[in-house]
């Protein structure tokens, strides 16, 4: 008995660095930003500035995989609010290691337009999250290196450091609290060039939606400016079977209702 | 006469009263090292006042930031070429490391947010992702920095010579340490490049750290330099250690108590030690007066006495004067003009204690041998002092009627200068003419929109987003038009700016540079803009709510009057275009402005007031009517002199000025206060004709006076040599304040006296 423990102890770290902190990253990116076929959800933004005043936008989000994680991916997206901005579309082909394709639809002047997409770094609809943040960063961009081990919220969880190879990022690095059960980040901390702490990612809820544990509601902190944005998923749904056809311009002046619903 | 008791108590127990004086003094010193010091202007008015809880609204709603520092970088070639962009981008990134930088804030060629159109692409992101390296390259840089007319003058000059860096401050940053940092920074490049630090952080900031040195530094030597000018005079150099250690002791007294009670020491009352030096020589007169009495009387303990009898009174009346000038300021508004005014005031009293008390107690520690020496020059009829004196005064007592009729020309062209006198408070002028900051802010202004930053606010009371409605963008849009035809204004921008940029760029057709004709057109453009800038980008220009539109306004200098001719000009557009929106102005610009105002005027209120309560008490101290107002022509006419030249010179009512002002009330009374109390003491105690009892005063009390004045002068013209022209200004001033009162009140007393007499002395001389 003493020695299957001991041999047990002398086992466990080597079976904490069995998994690299690079299989950990694509482990998380396919859980976070892949799960299903297709995904669906009701995405309620909340944009609060330091002082307390709040922005809403509501928007309907559809997402369809082409290929495995990592790959390419198409988003639809239908403004609800602000109120003005209703019936406005934003359409998204993301590539693996390459600058994606956007489009707006604008209805006020009946016009689509295409968007560029160069930085990284801009803000998504104005919120506290960047389109990475939303649609995931290349896996390859960063060195990945597993800090530590530790318990965040009493589950277990991988610590990845994550240091961008190119200086095309607002922050030096980031550490990533990964949950081991299902690799989901719960929390993302971003440190600014000045090595210090400035943005903070959460998981407030995860759910089991079709199986797929899903966070379905989620913070990002921005302590230097004290501006923070909460969103909140509902009518959360994978696997529904949308059509290749939906990502489209036509669709994005006329968007069907089934879907974005 | 609990006073006089005073002294011949310390005189039969000199001992007792130098100790206990060192000990109050010790006690005093354990405050010193409690010492905090606030070289914020901006804390003068407190955080609860109107401005400034206004300015912190704006500064919240609209995401802003309290202190922005400019660093200009110029190139004669021109800016757009890749060595002087690789740099600009490398030095960009650096500053953003620095500590107390609003880093994500940072508005610079590689940090600016864009919006163009590329091959019926819509792009928003910031101006210079990549450097650019090749030519083609570099000819598109150029095309879209000139192509968006947000950038013209505010990024980018007209002539493409000079850009700018935007580097604002989180709060409590210190605006010199980041500069400073800055200049490391900068002076690790090399080539042909120049660059240059202003806005108001690194002035005030710099001034701050400057101030306290320059008064480490000045107030030293301005006591040192005292102390070997009363050595020169008395020729003893133990009456000048008694003479420093009085001003040393009120100063330890009054700071020792300022702090003691918890108060930081603001930039006004960092002046109190050399002011209280100033006033402390007005116990000049004593050892004046002592030196004709011990020559007299040959016995020190019986001259002592005899020599306080005489100019007891008018000692203590010109420190009641001096006392009360300053202590007016204690009923002001202005937290610091209070503590100003109740410091000098304390140490005005505590230096007249000392006058009775200490200095006859030192007296009697002087050997007897040493003033025999000393006195030995105290003569009215012999010294070329004397005689000098007994000139100058001849000409007011024999020519009375010419030296009135030159006064007042005098009079005239002092009002005519006076009239031009503007109130304003420029700190950046502070700094001289080729130092750093003013060339670093003379340049940027030049070449671009301004370094001096104001907001005027648009709010609407409605709650349906009234600024995204086509009708305000266009307002708006048209103020900014109107402000900027004042030649202050370099630079505006607002939110309309980003709406008619969007509204081109999606059209692709500059055509489109205008306000869309639909309130869902602007929200769309403002959400598509939102959709990918950086969120100050919006946040800067408009309130979530969309009640509140936020223009900017650069200005070009840092006069309050800038932003008053902005504030005129909006409300002239006002009147012309009704709109159902309030204008509101905001910004530091707008801070220092009311600042002027409240301040500086605070100080106007404070010396007029002085004024009369020193005239009232020359009417308590002479119990006449008539003498109060004859002594009180040299110091009008001092003060109005001095503002006549001012207002000729160009110089500007600013705070150094205001405080002076108060000082000059309080020296130059002293003047007419001891002429006329040893004039009607001597027309009591000898049966000289007028004119002699004239000639007499002027030769004996006068050389105290005339002394008094020298030593002042003296060691205040060091400060002319000061880096800062508020100390140049404050020696100047007193320079040609001292000399001049002292003058005027020998020349023209006996002038007034002579002519006025059958009104001075009814029915006859006696």
């Amino acid at each position: 008995m003493r020695y299957l423990i001991i041999l047990f102890v002398m086992l466990l770290p080597i079976e904490a660095l069995a998994i690299s902190a690079e299989d950990v990253m694509k482990k998380s990116q396919a859980a976070f930003h892949y799960q299903g076929k297709d995904f669906k959800a009701r995405v309620m933004m909340k944009l609060i500035s330091k002082g307390g005043s709040e922005r809403t936008r509501e928007l309907t989000m559809l997402r369809k995989n082409f290929g495995e994680a990592g790959g390419d991916q198409k988003f639809f997206i239908y403004f609800f609010q602000p109120a003005d901005v209703k019936d406005m579309t934003f359409m998204v082909y993301k590539y693996p290691a390459k600058d994606d394709d956007r489009w707006l639809f604008v209805p006020a002047i009946n016009m689509v337009r295409r968007i560029a997409a160069q930085d990284k770094t801009s803000s998504f609809v104005g919120s506290d999250f960047t389109y990475e943040d939303v649609s995931g960063r290349d896996i390859q961009d960063d060195v990945h290196a597993i800090v530590k081990e530790e318990k965040l919220g009493g589950k277990d969880c991988y610590v990845v450091k994550s240091t961008p190879k190119a200086g095309d990022v607002d922050y030096s690095y980031k550490l990533s609290w990964i949950d081991k059960a299902n690799y989901l980040p719960l929390k993302e901390e971003y440190y600014d060039r000045k090595g210090e702490l400035y943005k903070v990612f959460t998981a407030d809820e995860i759910k089991n939606v079709k199986g797929f544990p899903t966070v379905t509601k989620r913070t990002m902190k921005n302590l230097q400016s004290g501006h923070r944005t909460e969103v909140t998923y509902t009518k959360t749904d994978y696997n529904i079977g949308i059509e290749d056809g939906l990502f489209s311009e036509r669709f994005l002046k006329q968007p069907p209702k089934k879907w974005i619903e | 006469m609990k006073k006089f008791s005073l002294v011949e108590f310390s005189v039969e127990h000199p001992k007792l009263i130098v100790v206990l004086s060192v000990i109050v003094t010790l006690i005093f010193m354990t405050q010193l090292p409690k010492m905090k010091t606030d070289t914020n202007p901006k804390n003068m008015l407190p955080a609860t006042s109107d401005v400034r809880v206004w300015n912190d609204e704006v500064d919240k709603t609209f995401a802003l930031y309290e202190d922005m520092i400019v660093v200009g970088v110029q190139n004669e070639k021109g800016i757009v070429n890749a060595e002087t962009l690789a740099k600009i981008k490398k030095i960009t990134d650096e500053i953003m490391r620095i500590k107390g930088v609003a880093s994500r804030d940072v508005n610079s060629f590689p940090t600016i947010t864009n919006v163009t159109a590329e091959k019926g692409t819509l792009r928003v992101a910031p101006l210079m992702t990549d450097t650019p390296k090749t030519d083609a390259e570099l000819k598109k840089f150029q095309t879209n920095l000139f192509d968006n007319p947000l950038f013209i003058n505010r990024i980018i000059s007209k002539d493409g010579k000079t850009t700018a860096i935007y580097v604002p401050l989180e709060k409590g940053s210190n605006g010199k340490e980041i500069a400073d940092k800055i200049r490391e920074i900068l002076k690790k490049e090399k080539g042909n490049e120049k660059y240059y630090i202003a806005g108001d952080p690194v002035a005030r900031d710099t001034f701050g750290a400057e101030m306290f040195k320059l008064m480490a530094i000045f107030a030293p030597i301005a006591g040192m330099v005292m102390f070997f000018v009363r050595y020169l005079m008395f020729k003893d150099l133990f009456l000048s250690i008694t003479l420093m250690m009085d001003a040393m002791m009120s100063i330890v007294w009054s700071m020792g108590l300022l702090i003691a009670l918890g108060f930081p020491i603001h930039i006004m009352s960092s002046m109190a030690p050399v002011f209280l030096m100033a006033i402390a020589t007005d116990s000049m007169h004593i050892f004046n007066e002592f030196y004709f009495r011990y020559k007299e009387k040959g016995n020190k303990k019986v001259a002592i006495i005899e020599t306080m009898r005489a100019v007891g009174r008018p000692v203590r009346y010109t420190a009641l004067a001096t006392a009360a000038g300053f202590g007016v300021l204690l009923f002001m508004s202005i937290i610091p003009v209070k503590v100003f005014g109740g410091l000098v005031a304390f140490g005005t009293v505590t230096l007249r204690i000392l006058s009775f008390s200490f200095i006859p107690a030192m007296f009697m520690f002087v050997k007897e041998s040493h003033l025999d020496r000393a006195s030995q020059g105290e003569d009215i009829t012999a010294g070329i002092g004397s005689k000098l004196l007994r000139a100058l005064a001849g000409a007011g007592t024999h020519k009375a009627g010419n030296t009135v009729v030159i006064g007042l020309i005098l009079f005239a062209i002092s009002i005519v200068g006076i009239s031009k006198i503007v109130v304003n408070n420029n700190m950046v002028e502070w700094f001289k003419e080729n130092s750093d900051v003013r060339v670093a802010d003379r340049e940027i202004n030049k070449a671009l929109g301004g370094t001096s930053l104001g907001y005027v606010v648009a709010i609407s009371e409605s709650n349906d987003e009234y600024i995204k409605t086509p009708e305000a963008m266009r307002y708006i849009e048209g103020l900014q038009r109107h402000i900027e035809k004042l030649h202050v204004v370099g630079k505006t921008f607002s939110v309309a700016d980003y709406v008619k940029r969007i509204n081109h760029v999606l059209h692709d057709d500059p055509k489109y540079n205008t306000v869309p004709d639909t309130k869902e057109a602007v929200g769309q453009y403002l959400f598509l803009f939102s959709m990918s800038a950086k969120p100050s980008d919006l946040d800067n220009v408009v309130d979530p709510s969309f009640k509140r539109a936020n223009i900017w306004v650069q200005l070009k200098t840092w006069d309050a009057g800038a932003m008053e001719e902005v504030i005129k000009a909006a409300d002239e557009y006002k009147k012309q275009n009704p709109l159902p929106l309030k204008l509101k102005p905001a910004g530091i610009a707008y801070f220092n402005l009311v600042w002027n105002h409240e301040v500086l005027w605070d100080m106007v209120k404070g010396f007029v007031l002085a004024l009369i309560v020193v005239f009232v008490i020359l009417v308590f101290n002479f119990r006449s009517f008539k003498w109060a107002a004859v002594s009180y022509v040299p110091l009008v006419f001092t003060i109005l002199l001095i503002y006549g030249v001012i207002g000729f010179s160009g110089k500007r009512f600013d705070m150094p000025i205001s405080v002076l002002s108060c000082l000059s009330l309080g020296m130059a009374v002293d003047f007419a206060i001891h002429f006329v109390s040893r004039l009607k003491q001597r027309l009591a105690e000898s049966q000289e004709p007028l004119a002699d009892a004239l000639l007499w005063t002027a030769a004996r009390p006068g050389k105290g006076v005339m002394r008094n004045a020298v030593l002042f002068a003296a060691a205040f013209s060091v400060m002319m040599l000061a880096p800062l022209t508020p100390y140049i200004t404050v020696g100047a001033f007193i320079v040609s304040m001292m000399l001049l009162s002292a003058i005027l009140t020998i020349v023209y007393l006996p002038a007034l006296i002579v002519l006025m007499k059958n009104w001075l002395f009814k029915g006859g001389l006696r």
